[in-house]
């Protein structure tokens, strides 16, 4: 019989599941890894899965856990673990403990802000333990509602989004970080629910209803059947956009339009051409350097750059050089802190500053193309004038003069600061590809700090003057000999903006695997005409509100 | 051992990304650098170095801190830091 458990919706949705009881680790087992060592490889997962939610777009969240990386080599941290451990302590249990007296010093304070900090620290030191005992991360083997008295943040990024239907939690409010991080990933949640773990642990089956705030245990035929139309209804739209991702990227008259995927780890790039991309547009080359403690060295980049190279099987691979600043920490390269970090000393501009970061990775990506047989593609990130194309085209010379057997790469830039587009017509003629990076580029057009919560209707890089300064870009590239257009930002992936870039005559789009099927199936919808004349028509729109609302008027 | 006081202008006090970003500031100095925030209890420091200790001060918006160094760099970490502080830490404040 069904039962209904009440608690507040904290992301819409609706998803029927076996209950899967999320129990933080027992960190009594015998630790078989040191706490020096656990510690270093928690903050390099937690750096990894933070760049993962960066590669989403998703800034603030990454923030949290990056967080987390400065607080896993915490001074006061390791001092009272210490300490626990010389009086006798096991260090697995030292570390949650000292972890566990910090967060209920932050707690005492009556602060929420601070009290969420507390949260932080205790899914850190959790997970230092959790790799000290050796036990398994915690890990989803069917598809599941995820039921926890509370999800600890880097918990909820780390299980598997295909087999996580939904998350349930006794504790939290909508603004607790899993509420936050379940709505920016899709996963329908309700949190706040009395009894829940209790109750949950004897059902077969939970639905999750995370628009009305509702979990059914074991859900009666009526019950179902209501909510089963609901994510039917969204269900059947994934599936159609999953029945487009095997076919090419074109319109209905088949102008063929390069679709490729963007992705942040080496390990994401056999999925991507299983999603339907035909080449890597951006591979972000930044988890390399991230989380570790001294710099990545020649041949360990070289390894990784190669696993995408033969991933690709002779498909195009874009790499794209470092883009590191002083918003992301890396403990080895010290940054100066900067009030205005999207404006400051980042990408190729720390060249100067840190001269051998560039040549050494620039060498690991011929090395690693010499070795996969296989020609790379190079792209140079926050070029903004001729000066800084100048720097990056020695800079290649000089690495394939070190490198000389290597296959000549592909150079290009990435069009993202408002200069290089008004300089389009000079940077095209140097340059074998543009990729227009479009979060950047509207920010920087708007004037509107990504990161910035409250400048989110600023951030749609549907305004008409991003599509303006897009077209200029594709008219200078293809006047150009040789210089194709690829746009690599989030509009790519969304099909509404993926439309209008095929009928501006972008030559490729680079998206988030994810969003292929329902992109080509948008493109394939209508024809080239039809785009050109679609892109025509919102040229005298005032907002991206605007042309939003014209394009899906018009599909 | 010089030292400084400086008010903090940060909505949300020295608690999330303005604690982290004083943090890695401080971390560039060889000197030790420690905080104390003047306005909820002037007997407790922590060490600019450490985020958890940062934090546990409890720094909100309008609280002084004096922030105070020891080192061959001390002079110079006062000083930035204070900078830092009072342009905001990356973050838009009142009167900009």
């Amino acid at each position: 019989m069904s039962r209904e458990l009440r608690g507040t919706p904290a992301a819409p949705g609706v998803a029927i599941a076996a209950p899967w009881v999320h129990r933080p680790p027992q960190s009594d087992a015998p630790a078989s890894v040191s706490l020096a060592e656990a510690t270093e490889i928690a903050a390099a997962e937690v750096g990894v899965l933070a760049s993962r939610l960066r590669d989403r777009g998703r800034e603030a969240e990454a923030e949290i856990l990056d967080a987390q990386c400065l607080m896993a080599t915490d001074p006061v941290l390791h001092e009272a673990a210490e300490e626990l451990i010389a009086n006798g302590a096991d260090s697995a249990m030292a570390i949650v403990e000292a972890g566990e007296a910090v967060a209920a010093s932050f707690e005492a304070i009556g602060d929420e802000i601070l009290a969420a900090r507390g949260a932080d620290v205790r899914d850190i030191t959790t997970r230092i333990a959790r790799i000290m005992t050796g036990a398994a991360p915690p890990r989803l083997e069917r598809r599941s509602v995820v039921v926890a008295a509370d999800l600890p943040p880097s918990v909820t990024v780390e299980l598997d989004r295909a087999l996580l239907a939904g998350i349930a939690l006794e504790g939290g409010s909508r603004t607790a970080h899993a509420a936050i991080l379940s709505r920016s990933l899709g996963i329908p949640a309700v949190v706040g629910v009395r009894g829940l773990c209790k109750a949950a642990a004897a059902a077969a089956e939970l639905a999750v209803d995370g628009d009305a705030g509702i979990v059914y245990l074991d859900p009666d035929a009526a019950v179902s059947a209501g909510l089963a139309r609901t994510a039917e209804a969204a269900r059947q739209r994934v599936d159609l956009d999953a029945r487009f991702a095997t076919v090419a990227l074109a319109t209905a008259d088949g102008h063929r339009v390069t679709c490729a995927a963007n992705i942040g780890e080496p390990a994401d790039a056999a999925a991507a051409f299983g999603a339907g991309a035909e080449a890597i547009g951006l591979f972000r080359t930044e988890f390399a350097f991230a989380g570790r403690r001294t710099a990545p060295d020649e041949m360990v980049q070289a390894a990784a750059y190669a696993e995408v190279l033969r991933a690709a099987g002779g498909a195009e691979v874009v790499f794209r050089l470092a883009d590191i600043g002083g918003d992301k920490p890396i403990a080895y390269l010290p940054l100066e802190p900067e009030a205005n970090p999207f404006l400051g000393v980042r990408a190729i501009r720390l060249a100067q500053r840190h001269p051998d970061l560039l040549p050494t990775q620039l060498r690991a990506i011929l090395r690693a193309s010499l070795v996969a047989g296989q020609r790379a593609s190079i792209m140079a990130p926050m070029v903004a004038d001729d000066e800084d194309l100048d720097l990056v085209l020695d800079l290649v010379a000089d690495a394939c003069a070190a490198v000389p057997d290597a296959p000549v790469p592909r150079v290009g830039i990435m069009v993202e600061v408002p200069s290089a587009v008004l300089l389009a017509d000079r940077l095209a003629p140097r340059v074998e590809f543009m990729s227009i990076g479009t979060n950047d580029l509207t920010q920087y057009l708007l004037a509107a700090d990504r990161s910035n919560a409250a400048l989110a209707a600023r951030q749609d890089p549907l305004h008409p003057v991003v599509l303006r300064a897009i077209a200029r870009v594709v008219e200078a590239a293809h006047e150009a000999p040789g210089c194709d257009v690829a746009v690599c930002g989030e509009m790519a992936g969304d099909p509404a903006g993926a439309q209008l870039l095929v009928g501006i005559g972008v030559d490729e789009l680079s998206m988030d695997p994810r969003a292929i099927g329902a992109v080509k199936r948008a493109v394939g919808a209508r024809t080239l005409p039809e785009l050109v004349a679609l892109v025509a028509s919102v040229e005298q729109l005032r907002s991206a509100a605007e042309v939003r609302a014209a394009v899906e008027t018009a599909s | 051992m010089p030292d400084a006081e400086v008010e903090i202008r940060n909505p949300s006090g020295l608690h999330a990304r303005p604690a982290a970003a004083f943090v890695r500031a401080a971390a560039v100095f060889a000197a030790d650098v420690t905080v104390t925030n003047l306005t909820r209890d002037s007997a407790r420091s922590a060490s600019a170095k450490s985020v958890l200790g940062v934090m546990g001060l409890a720094v909100a918006r309008g609280h002084r801190i004096r922030i105070a160094a020891e080192g061959s760099d001390a002079d110079d970490a006062v000083t930035r830091l204070t900078e830092l502080v009072d342009s905001g830490l990356g973050e838009a404040i009142d009167g900009e």
